[in-house]
């Protein structure tokens, strides 16, 4: 079913506002997703009716907050399809999730001469944290690469995985900057046969297509709310097992059973991985924005960016200064990083700025990707369902007014 | 805010940058990157008998602002003692810049150059 992208629009309150008196066109979802009206009030309902602490009080108000916190993390295993909510563990982003796999699993599992493989395409929340692993325990950091067209070279992975020294495998679900959608299923059953675990980064990906935790061959997969049009709070899926083996990440309240004076003993799942007061109303507010996304439907959102991925990439052809990163339309999802010839990405934002649009400028937290393909930075316009073909056009716009302004001028000699 | 930014003068400065080059000898020779934004900048300066500087020149590669303000800073430097250009601050550079007022993702693209200045002048023993 076809999004109706007016009727969205006004459920989200920012695009009543204007920028430099244009209309707001955002197009930098992928750093993170406006909040549509309902997510506003369920946190604001939490707060001015239903808030104390959870898992704590026995009066009935702490009930209803810890009801309402329990009753979000059901929605999110439904969400990813986990069967089992103690394998859903609140964290703050998909950044903290990757954390809590490489320090808890990584540091007791990763020993030296192990060798941990990432692909050259991740963001650096699912780079950094095995990279520094890597270094405390003397492993091995080995990277997939990417081909100029911007997918996996796979045929590096066998070699990779053949003395049995790989321990993990890291792989992003859908590259942030090339908008690449690795094979991530076959990925992740090359590991699994070489007897190595898979870490999957769903955070750019969740928004924009099902992910199915039973189908996807992951052990463990993170995503951020901040980027499903929720608050700041995010999802460690991990398989029972494994998490049931890891030692706790962070210790404090909340996540022990009993503390003695020498000795504690640690919650069951998820309380083990959740020390301290969470953020309760974020927690709920991401509960809602699962169900305002889960209402328009994950698979329409889908079919919506087919649509709009192709036909902004068709328009941006039309601007010959310009050159696209990354696979075909139908190889990506809903983000479209390019180069402007001779106009560095942060003035492209500048001038797109003064018309009210939106985009990211640099690296995009993902920084070896940009060296691979030679660039310093780029720019990226990225979709979402408050995003039409309206917004391409005035993008294109924009961006013809970018090149004009910087065509080169008749030399004066200073 | 961002109109400023590409006004006449400082585009200008952008596609015919002054003191574009490297002074051989020089006595600050300095390479500084924002590895944020890819913005980078080479700049050499030579200092006079008593030891303000005498010319500047830069290379590099970057945003409007990083560029603009290397090409200003060039002029502006010459004549004037390390230690005060040390005490040069983003309100100078504002000023320098035809009185932009720069936004907060932008500050450090236009105190590249700056801060490549007093950096090659503390390496070099010019500052305490």
């Amino acid at each position: 079913m076809p999004l109706d992208v007016p009727a969205i629009r006004s459920q989200f309150p920012i695009f009543q506002r204007e920028i430099n008196g244009k209309r707001l066109v955002y197009l930098d979802s992928a750093a993170s997703a406006q909040k549509p009206q309902v997510v506003i009030d369920a946190m604001v309902e939490v707060w001015s009716h239903s808030y104390a602490n959870v898992h704590r009080g026995l009066y009935s108000l702490a009930e209803e907050a810890t009801l309402a916190y329990e009753g979000a993390r059901a929605k999110f295993a439904r969400f990813i399809n986990a069967t089992d909510v103690g394998e859903i563990i609140h964290v703050r982003n998909a950044t903290e999730g990757i954390n809590l796999v490489a320090y808890s699993w990584g540091e007791e599992h990763i020993h030296e001469g192990d060798r941990i493989v990432i692909t050259e395409l991740e963001h650096h929340a699912n780079l950094v944290p095995w990279q520094q692993l890597a270094k405390r325990k003397g492993a091995e950091l080995a990277y997939i690469p990417v081909t100029d067209d911007g997918s996996l070279d796979l045929t590096v992975l066998p070699d990779l995985l053949e003395e049995g020294r790989t321990k993990v495998v890291a792989c992003s679900v859908m590259s942030n900057v090339l908008g690449t959608l690795p094979p991530v299923s076959e990925i992740a059953a090359m590991a699994h046969a070489a007897g190595a675990l898979v870490v999957m980064d769903g955070a750019q990906a969740a928004p924009h297509m099902p992910l199915d935790v039973q189908t996807l061959g992951a052990d463990f997969m993170a995503f951020s709310g901040h980027k499903l049009c929720g608050p700041g709070v995010g999802v460690l899926w991990g398989r029972r097992e494994l998490l049931e083996s890891m030692p706790p990440f962070l210790y404090g309240g909340d996540m022990i059973v009993t503390v003695k004076r020498d000795d504690s003993k640690w919650n069951v799942l998820p309380h083990k991985f959740e020390a301290g007061t969470p953020p309760i109303a974020e927690v709920v507010g991401l509960g809602a924005a699962i169900d305002y996304l889960t209402a328009i439907g994950i698979s329409n959102i889908q079919q919506h960016e087919r649509r709009i991925i192709p036909y902004a990439m068709a328009r941006l052809r039309e601007i010959p200064e310009i050159r696209v990163l990354g696979p075909a339309p139908s190889e990506r999802g809903a983000v479209v990083s390019f180069i402007m010839d001779g106009v560095h990405p942060h003035d492209i934002a500048s001038v797109l700025d003064e018309e009210g649009i939106c985009v990211r400028a640099g690296h995009h937290c993902a920084q070896p990707i940009h060296d691979r393909f030679c660039v310093p930075a780029s720019a990226r316009a990225s979709f979402y369902i408050y995003n039409d073909e309206e917004d391409v056009d005035a993008l294109v716009a924009a961006l013809r007014k970018t090149v004009s302004l910087f065509a080169r001028r008749q030399s004066t000699p200073r | 805010m961002s109109h400023d930014l590409y006004r006449e003068q400082l585009l200008d400065h952008y596609h015919n940058p002054a003191n574009y080059g490297v002074l051989e000898p020089a006595d600050v020779d300095i390479e500084m990157d924002n590895p944020t934004c890819g913005d980078r900048i080479h700049l050499t300066a030579r200092l006079d008998s008593e030891g303000h500087i005498a010319a500047v020149m830069f290379e590099g590669q970057g945003c409007v602002v990083s560029m603009a303000a290397a090409s200003m800073l060039t002029e502006a430097l010459v004549g004037k003692a390390p230690e005060e250009v040390n005490r040069m601050g983003l309100e100078d550079v504002e000023e320098m810049m035809g009185g932009v007022k720069l936004s907060m993702g932008r500050v450090k693209c236009a105190m590249l150059s700056l801060n490549a200045t007093k950096q090659g002048l503390r390496d070099a023993g010019k500052l305490a």
